[in-house]
């Protein structure tokens, strides 16, 4: 469980200071769909950094599965990361000249203890995501769709509990987005907790629940009625570019 | 293990970059191979003199006839030097086991019969045998009585045997001719072969000092004299007690010029020290200065490395790299470059090392100091221009470098 309470961030000091996240405070369990939303500029992304551990609120609480995140050192938040978060970025982040399946276990090497069967696991993974033809591939021989499954299956290969994606649609056509909105529906049947951060209302109502951030604060938390479904659409998407 | 993980995905990002990799290893190639070949080169001179010395004899010292600095030719122009002069150095200097003068002619017509050879002649005292530890192989040495008799008897050296006896067997007794002076064969010198110069050490007739004085070379001066001191550590007293002793004999006040020469062990291994020693400063010089460059470039591209890796190093913390992972991966780019070019670099230095002493007169000789000191070399360099980078690479905020 995810607990935010009373979050500050505030870069620079003195008369410089910008404050970007103003007393944030919420709970997500284990096991939600979430969607972070909001405008570029309204602290998403430093709110996402936050929840992912990459970051330090300037001010409040975070607590992750009960342990305080805050006064925790760096090697202790590094191994957090490595166990409890998968992270999905807009950028694909993969590393160039290192074919798909070496990018999957990247993670693996900063696991304790080591997997001794790594080189299966990340198998397995990309054969979960649909790319079990494209092990060897480099990045650079893959297409954007496919990059962004590689790096969901390096997310999925440490087996955390929660998935943190940024804007992962971004960079991707509509239909390749839908795919990849379709293995996070799966990951959260699984019982995965995902956390989308987006600007884009399509892809947030995705999720079971959106919290919408304007200006450093929450507006408004609410529960999606009727979450789209990715992969019918996937499905239907694919079926009139077909007859198209 | 965790850190042979890390480890190893630095080597894969230096298999990857291959050019980046050769670029930063370079200058350790270069440097550690002129390394390895002045230490080759150090050794190799260290023997030579040491193989000098023990030739001229390590506890010998030449006194020669004529002034100068550098090592004489040997000559007999000079006629300052005297038997007198032997015997003053025998009763007034201590500690000196031999005293032996010598006179000599070179290429001197010797015949017997129909055949003729041109050889060295020597005119020695019986110490000469001791004190040039050059002994007969056949019949005897020269003795005090052939000395005291101006004995018409003579040693000859193994060519001279066999150009003026063939396969004869045995020359003991024959007689033969230096400059109408007819001599007696008394023994045969043990063969020495030839020297460094290419000079046949074997080509020589050895007879009685007052034999060549009075009768073939109508001298009244020796050449040199031989001394043999009874410790090598009392020989720069020694000599410099024979330089004053000499000096006073010939009445030679300085800043006169001595009208003799001293050579002393010291002297030789100066004299061989002094070839090699200019090339190996400039070596050192070298090796020094591209292991320095070396480094700096090695920690150049690392730097530009991890500015172009930031969002590599950025997603690595994300996904559960500490800082010290990060530092441990560059901090291994950096020392398996050294290693593996120090390795490169001895396998070159000891191509070169075994390849020098026959393309040029330079000795060299191969042993292990210089790999155990390269390695220690290289894992200092590696460590001093590896931390940096390394540091830098793990400050990084995992935030700002995936942006």
């Amino acid at each position: 469980m995810i607990e935010l309470e009373a979050i500050d961030k505030t870069y620079g000091g003195g008369d410089t200071a910008t404050p970007v996240l103003k007393g944030v405070s919420f709970r997500i369990q284990a096991g939600e769909y979430v969607a972070l939303m909001g405008a570029s500029g309204t602290g998403k992304s430093t709110l996402m950094n936050i929840v992912g551990c990459l970051d330090k609120p300037t001010g409040g609480q975070f607590q992750l599965d009960g342990t305080d995140v805050v006064t925790m050192d760096d090697n202790a938040v590094s191994h957090l990361r490595n166990r409890k978060i998968g992270f999905v970025f807009q950028q694909f982040h993969l590393l160039e000249r290192t074919t798909a399946l070496k990018n999957v276990m990247l993670p693996l090497i900063y696991s304790e203890p080591y997997p001794g069967d790594a080189q299966r696991r990340a198998e397995k993974a990309l054969a979960a995501v649909g790319l079990n033809d494209r092990m060897y591939y480099r990045p650079s021989e893959l297409s954007g769709g496919q990059q962004q499954r590689v790096a969901i299956a390096r997310a999925l290969i440490t087996d955390p509990q929660i998935i943190l994606a940024d804007e992962p649609t971004g960079n991707l056509d509509s239909t390749s987005g839908l795919e990849i909105l379709a293995i996070f529906k799966r990951l959260h049947r699984d019982g995965r907790t995902i956390i989308v951060v987006t600007h884009d209302e399509e892809v947030a109502e995705h999720a079971d629940r959106i919290i919408l951030l304007t200006d450093g604060k929450i507006e408004q938390d609410r529960r999606v009625a009727q979450p789209r479904r990715a992969e019918k659409e996937c499905t239907e998407h694919g079926e009139q570019e077909t007859a198209e | 293990m965790r850190l042979s993980r890390i480890a190893s995905e630095g080597i894969q990002s230096l298999k990857i970059n291959k050019l980046r990799t050769f670029f930063m290893m370079a200058g350790t190639i270069v440097g550690i191979a002129a390394l390895t070949i002045i230490m080759a080169i150090g050794k190799g001179t260290e023997k030579k003199v040491m193989k000098r010395v023990n030739n001229f004899g390590p506890k010998a010292v030449m006194l020669i006839a004529g002034g100068g600095k550098d090592l004489p030719p040997p000559d007999m122009t000079v006629t300052t030097l005297t038997l007198q002069d032997a015997d003053a150095i025998r009763n007034q200097i201590d500690g000196l086991d031999i005293v032996s003068p010598m006179a000599w002619d070179f290429q001197v017509n010797v015949k017997r019969e129909a055949n003729q050879h041109q050889a060295t002649v020597w005119g020695v005292e019986p110490t000469w045998h001791e004190a040039w530890n050059w002994y007969v192989v056949a019949g005897e040495g020269v003795s005090d009585q052939d000395v005291a008799t101006m004995a018409r008897v003579c040693i000859i050296g193994e060519t001279v045997r066999r150009e003026l006896f063939g396969q004869q067997s045995d020359p003991i007794g024959e007689r033969l001719y230096i400059n109408k002076v007819a001599l007696t064969v008394k023994g045969v010198l043990k063969s020495r072969g030839t020297s460094a110069m290419g000079g046949d050490f074997d080509s020589r007739v050895v007879i009685p000092i007052t034999t060549a004085m009075r009768r073939v070379m109508n001298v009244d001066h020796v050449g040199a004299i031989r001394l043999i001191s009874k410790d090598a550590s009392l020989i720069p007293q020694q000599a410099e007690a024979v330089r004053s002793l000499i000096n006073k004999r010939h009445h030679i006040t300085p800043p006169e010029e001595d009208d003799f020469r001293l050579v002393t062990p010291t002297v030789i291994a100066q004299i061989v020290k002094g070839s090699a020693g200019t090339l190996s400063i400039l070596l050192i010089a070298l090796a020094a200065l591209s292991l320095f460059v070396g480094g700096v470039v090695m920690m150049n591209i690392l730097l530009i490395s991890v500015a172009e890796r930031t969002k590599e190093i950025g997603l690595r913390r994300a996904v559960g790299a500490t800082r010290g992972d990060v530092f441990a991966q560059f901090l291994t780019e950096s020392l398996a470059v050294t290693i593996v070019g120090t390795i490169l670099g001895s396998l070159l230095g000891l191509g070169v090392s075994t390849l020098l002493p026959r393309i040029t007169q330079m000795p060299a000789i191969v042993t292990w100091e210089p790999f155990v000191l390269a390695l220690a070399f290289a894992l200092l360099v590696g460590t001093f221009f590896g931390v940096q980078p390394a540091r830098r690479a793990a400050r990084l905020h995992p935030v700002e470098s995936l942006r």
